[in-house]
C-alpha cells in the first residue's frame, strides 16, 4: 500500500484516479490546487505523485520540481492531455519515472502504477 | 720707335716704322697712281662678282699677293662678343703661323683698333711682340695691318705680310687704307646679303617647323620635330628640349637630338645662370662656352665637344613653358637673325606644345568617360532586375542584358521600339507604371503575372521619372524584377502559418478535451465492472467504445503534422489531418 498524491486541475479525474488506485489498496490524496499538493507533500509521506502537466496556476513540471525539494525519493507519473517533446523531456530530467498521455486507459495506469512503486 | 706720318688726308694716316732703311722707289708718282688706280678697279670688279662675304674675303686674299707684289695676304673678322679678331681668310701662310697665340703686338693691336694703319719691319726681331719665333719661322719681315672699316665703325683687319724687308710708302699705305675699306663694304654687303638671303631661308624653315609641329597633336612628335629640325637649319651639333612638369614645376628633358645619353644624364642645367636668364624670358648666345660664365657645366659641355650654345625660352602668349637649347660644336657667333629664328620656332613649337598637352588632356578625358560608360554598362547588365528607359514618346532608349534575355531579342532590335509594343505580354494595359509616371511625373509600382516558357511568372514592375530642366518628365526608368520565387516563398510561409495555427488549435482542443475524457472513460469503465444487470452492461460498454473513438481522435489532432482542405458543402471546405 503506497501514500499516492494525485493533482489535476480537473477534479473529476483526480476522483476517476482515486477511485481507480483505491482499489488497488492504495491511500490516494486527491488535489486540484498546485500550492495544497505542494504543502501536503511537505507535511506528510507521499511515495508517488501523479501529477497533471496543466494545471491552474503552475505546470506539473514545475510543481514536480517543489515536490522533489521535500520529498527527494518520491516517485512520479506526469499526465497530460497534449504531449510535446520539451514537457516530456523537462519532466524526465526533474526524475518523472513515467509521462502518459491522457486518455490513459485504466489498466494502462494500474500496470504504470505498480511498475513506478516496485522500481 | 718713331711714328711716321704719310701726307694724305684722314684719322688713320699715322704709321708705324721700324728703323730700317727704305727701298728705292724707281716708278714716277703719276704711273704709280695709274698702277693703284688699276689695282683698285681689279679688285672692286672681283670682289663686285660675288656676293657672299666668305667668297669677297677669299678673292681678296688670294688677289692682293700678286696685284700689290707681297707674299701673304689675311683678313680676320672683329668678333663683337669676345672683342677679338677671328680668321676669315688667308693666302700664303702655314696653318702653323696662322694658329699661333697673338696676331700682332698689343701696341699694334690697340692703334688698329683705334682705327690707324700699322706698317712694321723685322717683326721677328721685334722684342715686344711674342709670337716672333713664329713670324721668323714662316719667315715674316714686314707687315702692314689695316683696320677694315665700314660705316665708321671696325669690322675687321687685314694685314699684308711680306718675306723680304718692305717699308709700305705713304702712298701704299693710303691706298691699302682705301682697298682694305673698299673690302669692309664689300664684307658687310656680302654679310647682309648673307643675313638676308639666312632670314629668307630662316622664314621658310620656320614655316616648314611650324606647319610640320601644327600639322599633329602628337605630343612625340611635335618635341622631336623640334629638336631634330631647329639643329639641322642652323647647322648647328644638337639640340634639348625641356618642359615644366605642371606638378613638379621642375624642368625636365623631354626631348634631344645630337647629343649623347651620357652627357644628358650628367647634365643637370636647373643652376646654369644661362637657363635663368632665358627663364626670365631673355634668349641667351654664348661664343664661348668654356670661358663663359652663364655656363656651369662646361667640363660636361667641353667633353660632349660643345663650344657655342644659344637657349631660348619656350612660350606660349607670355608664358614660359620650358627651355630650346641649341649646341654648335664650331665656335659661333649666333647672329640675330638666328636667334629671331630660335625664338619664332620656340613660340610657334610652344603653341603646338600646348596644343598636343590638351589634346592629350581630352584624349584622357575621352578615354575616362569612355571607361566610365563601359563600367556603368557593364553595372546594367550585370544587375539582375531589368532595366529599362524610354523616352517621353514611349520609345526605348535602353534595355540592360537581362531585359534582352527574357524578351529573346537583340539591343539594336529592341531600341526605338514603342514601350507597349515591346511589353505586350502584359495583357492589363490599365496596369503600366510607365504611363503613370508620364501623366503624374510620381514614381508608380505594380505586379503582375507573364506567361512566360516555363510558366506563370510574378513580375514587379516600378517606373521612375527623369526630368528635364524645365521640370517635365523627360524619360522613365523602369525597373522589372521577376518576384516569382519571393510569392512562391510567401505563399509558403502563409501556409507555414496557417498550418501552425491549426495545430496548435487542434493540440488545444485535443488537450481540453482529453482530460474530461479521462475521466468520463475511466468512470464508465469502473461502472461496467460495478454494474450487474446486462442490459445495462452493454450500454456502458457502448459509452466506453464510443469515449474510445474520441480518444483516437484526439490522439490524431495531437499527432497531425500537416493537414488536407477538402470541399464540404457550398463554400465550406473540411480538413483532413495528416
Amino acid at each position: 500500500m503506497a501514500e499516492i498524491l494525485a493533482l489535476d486541475d480537473v477534479q473529476d479525474a483526480t476522483v476517476l484516479i482515486g477511485k481507480i488506485l483505491k482499489k488497488k489498496g492504495h491511500n490516494v490524496h486527491t488535489f486540484t490546487e498546485e500550492d495544497d499538493a505542494i504543502n501536503f507533500a511537505k507535511k506528510n509521506k507521499v511515495d508517488l505523485a501523479i501529477l497533471d502537466i496543466k494545471l491552474k496556476r503552475m505546470s506539473g513540471v514545475e510543481v514536480l520540481a517543489e515536490l522533489k525539494k521535500s520529498t527527494p525519493d518520491m516517485h512520479a507519473i506526469m499526465l497530460t492531455g497534449y504531449p510535446t517533446v520539451e514537457t516530456a523531456r523537462e519532466a524526465i530530467s526533474l526524475g518523472a519515472d513515467e509521462y502518459c498521455v491522457k486518455p490513459i486507459d485504466r489498466d494502462e495506469l494500474e500496470e504504470k502504477v505498480e511498475k513506478v512503486l516496485e522500481s | 720707335m718713331e711714328y711716321y706720318r704719310p701726307e694724305i688726308s684722314g684719322r688713320w694716316m699715322i704709321g708705324l716704322t721700324n728703323m730700317v732703311d727704305l727701298p728705292t722707289q724707281t716708278l714716277s708718282p703719276q704711273t704709280k697712281e695709274q698702277g693703284f688706280l688699276r689695282v683698285f678697279q681689279k679688285v672692286t670688279r672681283l670682289i663686285s662678282m660675288v656676293l657672299d662675304h666668305q667668297q669677297v674675303m677669299d678673292t681678296i686674299v688670294s688677289s692682293l699677293p700678286d696685284l700689290l707684289d707681297i707674299d701673304a695676304c689675311t683678313i680676320r673678322l672683329l668678333d663683337v662678343d669676345t672683342n677679338t679678331f677671328v680668321l676669315g681668310a688667308a693666302h700664303g701662310l702655314s696653318l702653323e703661323y696662322l694658329s699661333r697665340k697673338s696676331i700682332d703686338t698689343e701696341e699694334t693691336m690697340e692703334m688698329i683698333k683705334s682705327g690707324y694703319p700699322v706698317a712694321k719691319v723685322d717683326l721677328d726681331e721685334d722684342p715686344t711682340y711674342r709670337d716672333r719665333d713664329a713670324a721668323a719661322k714662316e719667315g715674316i719681315k714686314s707687315v702692314l695691318t689695316l683696320p677694315i672699316l665700314f660705316q665708321d665703325a671696325i669690322i675687321g683687319i687685314m694685314r699684308l705680310l711680306t718675306k723680304s724687308q718692305r717699308l709700305f710708302t705713304a702712298e701704299e699705305i693710303s691706298f691699302s687704307m682705301a682697298l682694305a675699306e673698299q673690302v669692309g663694304v664689300a664684307i658687310s654687303n656680302g654679310r647682309m646679303f648673307k643675313e638676308m638671303e639666312n632670314q629668307v631661308d630662316f622664314m621658310n624653315e620656320v614655316q616648314k617647323i611650324s606647319r610640320m609641329v601644327n600639322s599633329t597633336l602628337d605630343m612625340d612628335s611635335v618635341l622631336n620635330t623640334i629638336v631634330q629640325r631647329v639643329p639641322v637649319s642652323m647647322e648647328a651639333k644638337g639640340c634639348t628640349l625641356r618642359l615644366f612638369n605642371p606638378l613638379t614645376n621642375q624642368l625636365e628633358l623631354v626631348a634631344s637630338y645630337g647629343v649623347s645619353e651620357k652627357y644628358l644624364k650628367q647634365s643637370n642645367i636647373e643652376d646654369e645662370k644661362n637657363v635663368t636668364m632665358v627663364l626670365s624670358g631673355e634668349p641667351v648666345a654664348i661664343y664661348d662656352v668654356a670661358s663663359d660664365d652663364r655656363v656651369l657645366n662646361k667640363k660636361n659641355m667641353m667633353e660632349e665637344g660643345i663650344n657655342s650654345l644659344l637657349a631660348v625660352p619656350i612660350t606660349v602668349g607670355k608664358e614660359i613653358i620650358g627651355v630650346l637649347r641649341i649646341f654648335s660644336e664650331k665656335h659661333h657667333s649666333f647672329t640675330s637673325t638666328e636667334v629671331n629664328f630660335a625664338v619664332t620656332v620656340s613660340e610657334a613649337g610652344g603653341t603646338a606644345i600646348q596644343n598636343a598637352r590638351i589634346y592629350q588632356k581630352i584624349n584622357l578625358l575621352f578615354n575616362q568617360i569612355e571607361e566610365n560608360e563601359r563600367f556603368l554598362g557593364d553595372i546594367l547588365d550585370c544587375i539582375r532586375p531589368e532595366l529599362l528607359v524610354v523616352d517621353k514618346d514611349r520609345h526605348v532608349v535602353l534595355a540592360n542584358k537581362v531585359c534582352q534575355q527574357r524578351l529573346g531579342m537583340e539591343e539594336a532590335d529592341i531600341l526605338g521600339m514603342e514601350y507597349h509594343e515591346l511589353c505586350s505580354s502584359n495583357k492589363d494595359r490599365s496596369a503600366c507604371p510607365v504611363d503613370d509616371v508620364l501623366r503624374d511625373g510620381k514614381p508608380a509600382t505594380y505586379e503582375h503575372t507573364v506567361e512566360l516558357k516555363d510558366g506563370e511568372h510574378w513580375l514587379e514592375r516600378t517606373a521612375s521619372p527623369m526630368f528635364d530642366e524645365n521640370g517635365n518628365v523627360e524619360f522613365v526608368i523602369e525597373i522589372i524584377r521577376d518576384i516569382t520565387t519571393k510569392r512562391t516563398l510567401e505563399k509558403e510561409q502563409m501556409e507555414r502559418v496557417e498550418l501552425q495555427g491549426v495545430v496548435e488549435l487542434a493540440g488545444t482542443v485535443a488537450h481540453e478535451i482529453n482530460t474530461p475524457l479521462f475521466a468520463a472513460l475511466g468512470t464508465a469503465q469502473i461502472l461496467e465492472e460495478d454494474i450487474e444487470k446486462q442490459e445495462l452492461i452493454a450500454d456502458v460498454q457502448t459509452i466506453i467504445r464510443n469515449l474510445k473513438n474520441i480518444s483516437e481522435l484526439t490522439k490524431k489532432m495531437t499527432d497531425m503534422t500537416g493537414f488536407e482542405r477538402k470541399d464540404y458543402v457550398g463554400e465550406a471546405n473540411i480538413v483532413e489531418f495528416k
